[in-house]
């Protein structure tokens, strides 16, 4: 069957012509921004679902497109074009007046007959003085060849029959080509950009579409990468599609909410950088102040930190410690974090020990104040540290012990604030005689009395309340300037002790014996106390005993001596008797108390 | 009829990965051999700004994603190799049964190869990131990993367009129906596979000149 080469023609013309209007579909699909949202939902819709309700023109190269008004208004004319080159600009329009009753771009149609007889669609008519940079410039064009149009009749017969099929087919395969390579470019993503949401943007897309190749302005071609489509050859010329393209437009639309990379933020609220009340400076050793410390507790952190920062000569932590000592230990544990964390925290250590002396002064069991009627609470402290000993370390400031200057030792009680005042064991009370169960009271008075007689005195009768004081005061003398503290207990003790006297130091520390001047370790200190407690002469003792060990100034043997100071509850005894001057009725008063007190003690022990 | 051959440029993905870039590749192949009507479906890709199109077939859909599936299973079994997936068009043809040939033949004109160096866990550096050395975190590094893998998934997808605007006479007519034209197989395999090679040497025997075949 001879085939029509006037039909073949026809035939590959229609197809051209088809070819022109599927590939502007497929271009304005993809640039053209829709007004109503209701257009594009993100994903495809289709008026016709079913192959056999498609329309005609979804038909052509097999390829269903999505409605596209811009694009089906200037389909007819391309059909009835005479195969005019067909290019379309993709601008990108940066409005700097925004005007929100232009909002809706208004599509104009304008025909230029004067110059190039083009169409021109703008979408543009409130443009004036608003940025437009040329994007995208898709050229489709139809390159005939001259004398090939009208084929002989002859051999290009064979040819013909399969020159149109072969078009058809190789249109299609451009055409899927071309649809899957908008998509790729940068413009559609801000096609999808300006479609994802409603807001008004300052910038947008708009597309005109010429009938002839018109150079581009400025160094907008310099700027723009190409890429050509293989040619479609027929028989009477080449089907050509190309394309200019900006490689790169992120920053026209650099207000766009383009997720970020992720980023470091050094200076989140909250950080350390971005609160200049966190920012500390970087002293090695702090000067202690707290009045002057500017810190406070106005931060949790803070006040974290300060707890976290125990004196470093603090014995490691016990799990039989107190409560207190507990939350000392742990955040005692979180120091190295924090002190990461915040690095310039480091040196604040010492307004942290404020701080957590603070806390402690206002701990309900524990009251520093050397108050000439020290409260009992006190010397069960006191007890209740030597208690501890038997279960776990104690640290014992002994120097402090029966000695009124603070000196020399570097040991300090842990930090236990809110001790629980337990009943005293009676075991070591019977140990020691000198333990008292007032002792708070006593031990004040005794500790002045030992001051002015240069009578050493024994850590068990010690004055606890000094000791009880003594290990807070430790406690934070062992890691801060001495001079530089200025809390209440230095206040207090500065009646008591000398104020150049330094932990470490012996000035005055003739009473301390060699053996007791530093224990440095808790089993040292552990070990000393139940020396101490082995040594310490029975509540009943002779008399004789004890005005012999009431003679001044025997620094040798502090506990050995201290234990003859019989405890009292009262201040009522007089420094006479202390003095080791007494009267045969003296004595006998003494016994008595000494009855007295036993059998206060066994009443107590008594009790459940 | 000559069979085209494309091998895909190699990419490195992280296993999490996988999916999608093989999602991308194969629905973009298959929607250029897809010349029957279709309708379309555009998909955005989770892991990178990249939109790639389906050809709206629901079997080729789900025999993509088992094929996938499959991938994933063989990158398990066999970590830290080159894993490779060829997809395969081809014409039935009845031949006479002959003692080496069967009685249908598969002829194939066109394959498709894709390469992928699949890692089992994010590495600190790839060789193909150009990132700074500002990274403070494994954080940066993913990231720069991430649009590498990116950048090289849109040159595959390039390469794909352009071998098939440069190559379309070996292409057979196309048959009136929807969705895929062309019958094709999709095959995995690995570097180490001791049937990789066989694999291709069967292909060379049944794809061979024409004239050998008649």
């Amino acid at each position: 069957m001879a085939v029509n080469p006037h039909s073949e023609l026809a035939k590959m013309e229609q197809i051209i012509t088809e070819f022109f209007a599927k590939s502007l579909h497929i271009i304005l699909e993809s640039r053209c921004p829709f007004v109503s949202s209701r257009n594009y939902s993100g994903e495809r819709s289709y008026l016709h679902s079913s192959s056999s309700s498609m329309r005609p023109r979804d038909k052509w190269f097999n390829l269903a497109l999505r409605d596209c008004p811009a694009a089906l208004e200037n389909i007819d004319f391309w059909r009835q074009s005479n195969l005019e080159p067909m290019v379309v600009d993709v601008v990108l329009v940066q409005r700097h007046n925004w005007d929100s009753a232009r909002s809706s771009p208004k599509l104009a149609l304008e025909r230029n007959l004067s110059s190039n007889n083009r169409w021109r669609l703008d979408s543009d008519e409130f443009g004036c003085g608003d940025g437009e940079k040329v994007i995208e410039r898709w050229i489709v064009r139809y390159e005939s060849k001259k004398g090939c149009k009208e084929g002989s009749s002859g051999n290009k017969r064979a040819n013909s029959s399969t020159s149109s099929h072969a078009l058809y087919k190789k249109s299609i395969l451009l055409l899927r080509s071309l649809y899957v390579t908008v998509r790729l470019l940068p413009a559609y993503k801000i096609f999808r950009e300006i479609n994802s949401s409603g807001q008004i943007r300052s910038f947008s897309l708009i597309h005109r579409v010429y009938t002839s190749v018109e150079p581009l302005v400025g160094r907008d071609e310099s700027e723009m990468q190409q890429f050509v489509f293989t040619p479609v050859d027929t028989s009477s010329g080449k089907l050509c599609v190309s394309l200019f393209y900006l490689p790169s437009i992120s920053d026209t639309t650099s207000e766009s909410s383009t997720p970020m990379s992720p980023q470091f933020i050094p200076d989140y609220v909250g950080s350390p950088l971005a609160d200049p009340l966190k920012r500390l400076p970087s002293l090695p050793m702090p000067q202690y102040s707290p009045s002057s410390s500017p810190f406070g507790r106005r931060h949790s952190w803070s006040y974290d930190t300060r707890m976290a920062s125990p004196p470093s000569a603090l014995p490691s932590p016990s799990p039989t410690y107190s409560e207190s000592r507990t939350l000392h230990s742990k955040f005692g544990s979180q120091r190295p974090p924090i002190s990461s964390r915040y690095p310039s925290l480091e040196p604040a250590q010492g307004h942290v020990k404020d701080i957590g002396y603070d806390e402690y002064l206002h701990s309900p069991n524990f009251s520093p104040s050397p108050s000439p009627s020290p409260s009992p609470p006190v010397g069960g402290n006191m007890l209740k540290v030597l208690l501890r000993s038997d279960s776990a370390p104690v640290y014992i400031p002994a120097s402090r012990l029966g000695d009124g200057p603070l000196s020399s030792n570097k040991t300090v009680l842990p930090f236990s604030p809110p001790l629980k005042a337990t009943r005293p064991s009676l075991s070591l009370v019977e140990r020691s005689s000198s333990i008292p169960t007032t002792a708070g009271k006593l031990s004040l008075r005794e500790e002045e009395i030992a001051k002015t007689s240069g009578v050493k005195i024994s850590s068990n009768s010690s004055p606890h309340k000094s000791s009880s004081r003594s290990f807070s005061r430790l406690s934070f003398e062992d890691s801060y300037d001495d001079s530089d503290f200025s809390g209440h207990f230095v206040v207090d003790d500065d009646d008591m002790i000398n104020p150049d006297s330094r932990p470490g130091s012996s000035d005055r520390s003739g009473n301390l014996g060699t053996p007791h001047e530093r224990i440095k370790s808790q089993d040292a200190a552990v070990g000393a106390l139940v020396q101490m407690l082995k040594k310490a002469p029975p509540l009943q003792q002779d008399l004789n005993r004890s005005q012999n060990v009431c003679k001044p100034s025997r620094p040798e043997n502090p506990f050995n001596q201290i234990q003859d100071h019989p405890p009292h509850a009262s201040l009522s005894m007089s420094s006479s008797r202390v003095s080791g001057i007494k009267t045969t009725s003296d004595a006998l008063e003494e016994l008595k108390v000494y009855m007295d007190v036993k059998q206060m003690l066994l009443r107590q022990s008594g009790k459940p | 009829m000559n069979c085209e051959v494309c091998q895909l440029k190699e990419l490195d993905a992280d296993y999490f990965e996988v999916r999608e870039v093989l999602r991308c590749i194969l629905h973009t192949i298959f929607f250029h051999r897809a010349l029957g009507l279709v309708r379309p479906k555009d998909i955005d890709l989770e892991l990178f700004e990249i939109t790639y199109v389906q050809c709206g077939d629901a079997k080729l859909e789900k025999k993509v994603d088992e094929k996938i599936d499959q991938f994933i299973d063989r990158v398990e079994k066999h970590p830290n190799k080159k894993k490779q997936i060829c997809v395969s068009f081809f014409e039935v043809k009845n031949k006479q049964a002959t003692w080496f040939t069967h009685k249908v033949e598969h002829l194939y004109w066109e394959q498709w190869y894709i390469n992928l160096n699949v890692a089992q866990h994010p590495k600190p550096h790839s060789g193909k990131s150009h990132h700074s050395k500002l990274v403070v975190d494994p954080g940066e590094s993913a990231s720069g990993r991430r649009a590498t893998l990116e950048s090289s998934l849109h040159e595959v997808l390039f390469q794909i367009i352009k071998f098939v605007n440069e190559k379309k006479d070996h292409i057979p007519p196309i048959p009136n129906m929807e969705g895929v034209s062309f019958p094709y197989e999709i095959t995995i395999s690995s570097s180490s596979d001791s049937a990789f090679g066989m694999d291709m040497f069967k292909r060379m025997l049944q794809t061979g000149h024409p004239t050998m075949l008649s």
